[in-house]
């Protein structure tokens, strides 16, 4: 008798079940979205060459600040991917599938952190590489300039304190921007099962309850004292500076648990 | 088997069922009627798991439908009045989504959606509404399921899909596979359901057999006019009358007639058959 929580076999039929309909009702959406860098350069190339005369693509700051937007809008649309779960016809249907809740849950949360975001990445970055490896006016690329920034962060700190000897690099920040963004994720795709209607706006609404939830906790409870500590040399503001990462690492960590177990369980009461 | 112990349902402060016991058996095509809101859609949705009773139990062969256990979901499916449009062509809505079901076979629904003349190749969201529901029902019937819920699966459909629907009902289910299905058209389904469950509000007024039915009520089809018939319909030519069977005589249960005299006499007919 097969395990009624977690089979492999019938987890991966569910997963490339999972994956087909991903793919047929969203891929398109996350490729598109993981394109508005290459199409905001075209916009900005047409633009300069009808009014100005002359070839010059998108700037750095602008296709970093595209593709903030870019990721933002990837976030808000996990409201819709499994949106339709709170739909009567496709809810039931989909409640209806033989998969335990656990490989359905399972099967959204790897869609949701690895396949749609790394589908979004890969195409938004290998974009913006073209871009800037075909046209000099560019610059460089994200991924460059993103390493660039870390590596003179790191260098300003060796050359104030000429003593202190850094090893930062992008990696450093890496697993709290990680954790950040699969918190963002998952609290999306977690509005949209629970909202039927107005599902972004819903969201937004629960962010600015708990944001004035956590100010009166702030203003009640006093500061951190660690945010009160003076800094007197650059050892001691990357000491500082990892110890914040580390916490915001951990906060994010424990929300996205959160949220996780939070979408389990609104998956196993879901009624329709 | 299937069985539904003191089974209550509301909606908030609005009860719907009420104190529901019944079992339902293999080998059944189950009529469920009632009036509009009396629970049909409820009861059914309650069987297949999709809402958790509010007290009572149901159990389907040892298991909790609302347990969801993949192994209870693979014998089921529960067709709703409203199905999905998806966004896929049919023929690969059955591949991909029968995959799920271990005992789906795609030749049967390929050749289910040639007899209801559906066009395999076309998108499911672009489909009338009769169209969508045969290609759900003809997916249903390929999952080789041994528990049937479908709600209204007449809705919709045209005369000539209706006479598809029965045919198919009663050539592709297993002998032992136990269909429920709630209907306000009982002309189109009275062919093939037996027993009969007619639920009131927060009530079971009549669950049993055609052949009890008729051990119990006698349907005559007659001119003579019986003052002491629970139903009297005239038709052309005649009428249908409805009263208790004190001689043991056999007749054919009309449903129509049936649902009219159950409605108009809840008491005598919930008495008469808790006997």
């Amino acid at each position: 008798m097969k395990n009624e929580v977690f089979n492999g076999q019938r987890f991966w039929s569910y997963f490339k079940y999972d994956f087909t309909q991903m793919w047929r009702n969203h891929v398109k959406a996350s490729i598109g979205i993981g394109l508005s860098g290459l199409i905001v350069y075209v916009i900005v190339v047409a633009f300069n060459l009808i009014f100005q005369g002359t070839w010059s693509g998108a700037s750095l700051g602008l296709r970093i600040g595209t593709f903030v937007l870019a990721g933002t809008a990837l976030e808000l649309y996990q409201t819709r991917t499994y949106g339709y779960l709170t739909d009567k016809r496709k809810g039931s249907a989909w409640l209806m599938n033989p998969a335990s809740t656990f490989e359905k849950w399972l099967s959204m949360i790897l869609m949701t952190i690895i396949v749609l975001p790394v589908l979004f990445l890969g195409v938004y970055l290998i974009a913006d590489l073209l871009v800037t490896a075909f046209d000099p006016t560019t610059g460089h690329s994200i991924l460059h300039s993103v390493g660039t920034g870390f590596r003179d962060l790191a260098s300003q700190l060796s050359d104030v304190n000429l003593d202190y000897e850094t090893n930062w690099n992008i990696w450093a920040f890496a697993p709290s921007f990680i954790c950040g963004f699969i918190t963002n994720f998952l609290f999306f795709l977690l509005c949209g099962l629970i909202f039927k209607k107005n599902k972004i706006l819903g969201g937004f609404v629960i962010i600015f309850l708990a944001s004035s939830l956590f100010s009166v906790m702030l203003s009640v409870f006093g500061l951190p004292y660690h945010i009160q500590v003076e800094l007197e040399d650059f050892a001691q503001a990357e000491a500082y500076i990892r110890h914040v990462l580390n916490i915001t690492t951990w906060v994010s960590a424990f929300i996205a648990a959160g949220l996780a177990g939070g979408i389990y369980w609104r998956l196993k009461t879901l009624k329709h | 088997m299937i069985s539904v112990q003191d089974l209550s349902f509301s909606y908030g402060s609005k009860g719907v069922l009420k104190n529901i016991s019944m079992e339902l058996k293999g080998g059944n095509i189950y009529g469920l009627l009632g009036e509009n809101g009396v629970g049909k859609t409820t009861l059914l949705t309650l069987l297949c798991g999709l809402k958790k009773p509010l007290t009572g139990t149901i159990d389907t062969d040892g298991r909790n439908p609302f347990d969801r256990q993949p192994s209870l979901l693979a014998e089921q499916f529960y067709l709703p009045d409203e199905v999905a449009p998806m966004h896929n062509r049919a023929q690969r809505f059955g591949l991909e989504t029968g995959a799920l079901w271990p005992n789906y076979d795609n030749l049967k629904f390929l050749q289910i959606l040639r007899e209801f003349e559906v066009d395999e190749n076309q998108m499911m969201d672009s489909m009338s509404a009769g169209q969508l529901k045969k290609t759900w029902i003809a997916f249903a019937l390929a999952c080789n399921a041994r528990h049937y819920f479908l709600d209204e699966p007449t809705n919709g459909l045209d005369i000539p899909s209706k006479s598809q629907f029965r045919k198919a009902i009663m050539k592709y289910t297993a002998e032992d596979s136990a269909v429920i299905i709630s209907t306000h058209q009982v002309r189109d389904l009275e062919d093939i359901i037996d027993p009969i469950i007619i639920l009131d509000k927060e009530d079971v007024l009549v669950n049993a057999s055609l052949e009890e039915i008729s051990q119990k009520l006698y349907f005559d089809y007659g001119t003579e006019i019986h003052p002491e018939a629970l139903y009297l319909e005239h038709t052309p030519g005649g009428a249908i009358q409805v009263y208790p069977n004190t001689t043991g005589m056999e007749s054919k249960v009309n449903l129509e007639a049936l649902f009219n005299a159950v409605h108009a006499h809840k008491d005598v007919v919930k008495a008469l058959f808790a006997k």
